[in-house]
């Protein structure tokens, strides 16, 4: 998918040419030190064999588009322990269907037939199947020389009125930080249809009640303390 | 539409399910939920505007829930972070890394020798290493203009974790006005502590990717994995 190049560039010009390097002299102790890699460390044992138990890529995903069903080997530690080049052939027909299994749930519990409550196509264009490949290779981008947005979907910055489809003006899936909301994101992508507010708590005869769930958002904000300076992380509570 | 019955039916329905789901990947799957070497996040951003380092935070475990084993690296769990730069998920580069005697080892970014799910420490590639935290940071910086972090620090992790247990539960009456509105939504991690992994390292020592994202953005293709000494 090629959209507006250009803007990238021109973010990216602007980005190279602030050129702030990291400050990272006021969070914690810091030791400029350069004889790390001293004696000791040669001489610690770290031999053996290490087989890996647990994944991570995109958050959310395995915890939320896995499904373990009781009595069966679990879907969940097969992905763990799958490599990426294989994750999309291997899952992406169990998300698919348990996206699609999530709207089911919804029509059930609005009155409605579960045929006729189905994914739609999301802020991005994508179909369940498109999504769920795409999902299913559980990797995490991250852009060198871009700022990082996981995903803002409140950016129109060529004010044509596109809010929340891709048209070119956004900077997105360039990595996360911890301020990110990548939930919502997720639930918009997964509920949100083409204007990312298809269940949103619409109140449609306006007598000051939802008529329809709320999906597309789970209400909460980051409540951590993070920094912006090494390690970006609050000291423990 | 958003009943307090309903969220309270939700609760209960809750405890039957099965499943428990957590995000991201906090407690996501049974094999590996609540023990040492249980990924609870990951991140990837540049610190700053412009900045030439990319930052990697691995957080493992989560004191979130009961029975989490909340506080100490394990030193036979080797962390790994994956950068792959061509685009075809195959890892390029490997940063690990593993704790011994109170303080966390750093070997890469190395182009691994073997890829896939078992590993072996790459000693021949040392990056750095640095005491492992109490409450205050201790941090390094080694002559290459990389950063080390090992240590306990708030999970900053954000989500109505309970109200996402009541949405997906089948129950009829769980949850049928889906989330709730923020003003009664709570964030089930506020005041959880995890043991994180930060490394901050320049761009340089990773590599030009050639990978793309769904935008046609240039981006490294990055994962982490734990891997359990056998």
């Amino acid at each position: 998918m090629k959209l507006k190049q250009s803007i990238y560039i021109t973010a990216l010009v602007a980005s190279l040419g602030i050129m702030v390097s990291c400050s990272n002299d006021d969070n914690g102790t810091y030791m400029d030190d350069d004889m790390m890699m001293d004696n000791d460390m040669m001489e610690l044992d770290f031999s053996g064999t290490f087989s890996q138990v647990d994944h991570i890529g995109r958050p959310g995903i395995n915890t939320t588009l896995s499904y373990d069903m009781e009595g069966e080997a679990s879907v969940k530690d097969a992905h763990n322990t799958t490599i990426p080049s294989e994750m999309a052939s291997t899952f992406q027909m169990g998300f698919q269907a348990r996206l699609e299994q999530y709207h089911d749930v919804y029509a059930l519990k609005l009155g409605l037939d579960p045929a006729d409550v189905d994914y739609e196509n999301n802020i991005l264009g994508l179909d369940a199947a498109t999504l769920t490949t795409v999902l299913a290779a559980d990797v995490l981008e991250v852009a060198p020389d871009l700022p990082t947005t996981y995903f803002n979907p409140g950016t129109d910055l060529d004010n044509d009125g596109n809010v929340l489809v891709p048209d070119g003006d956004e900077v997105a899936l360039t990595g996360r930080h911890p301020n990110d909301d990548i939930i919502d994101v997720s639930l918009i992508l997964f509920f949100g249809g083409m204007q990312g507010d298809r269940f949103s708590g619409q109140d449609l005869d306006d007598d000051g009640m939802a008529d329809l769930p709320r999906l597309t958002s789970d209400g909460v904000g980051l409540t951590a303390n993070i920094s912006t300076t090494f390690p970006y992380l609050g000291a423990p509570e | 539409m958003k009943t307090r019955k309903g969220y309270l039916m939700g609760l209960g329905a809750l405890a039957t399910i099965a499943a428990i789901l957590v995000s991201a990947d906090h407690i996501d799957a049974p094999s590996s939920a609540g023990t040492s070497a249980d990924i609870a996040d990951f991140y990837a951003f540049e610190p700053s505007e412009g900045s030439d380092n990319t930052v990697f935070v691995v957080d493992l475990q989560s004191n979130v829930l009961p029975d989490l084993a909340y506080g100490t690296f394990d030193e036979d769990v080797l962390t790994e972070i994956n950068i792959d730069l061509d685009g075809d998920l195959v890892e390029d580069q490997v940063i690990q890394a593993i704790a011994k005697d109170g303080r966390m080892y750093f070997f890469g970014p190395v182009a691994p020798s073997q890829t896939g799910l078992n590993s072996s420490v790459y000693t021949e590639a040392a990056l750095g290493d640095v005491e492992i935290s109490g409450a205050t940071a201790m941090v390094e910086t080694t002559s290459d203009g990389v950063s080390l972090f090992a240590g306990p620090r708030q999970d900053p992790f954000f989500f109505d974790f309970f109200q996402f247990n009541a949405v997906i539960s089948p129950e009829l009456d769980s949850a049928p006005g889906g989330f709730l509105p923020p003003d009664e939504a709570a964030d089930t991690f506020d005041g959880a502590n995890t043991m994180s992994i930060v490394v901050e390292i320049p761009n340089s020592m990773l590599g030009t990717p050639t990978a793309t994202n769904a935008l046609g953005l240039s981006v490294y293709k990055t994962w982490v994995t734990t891997n359990r000494k056998q």
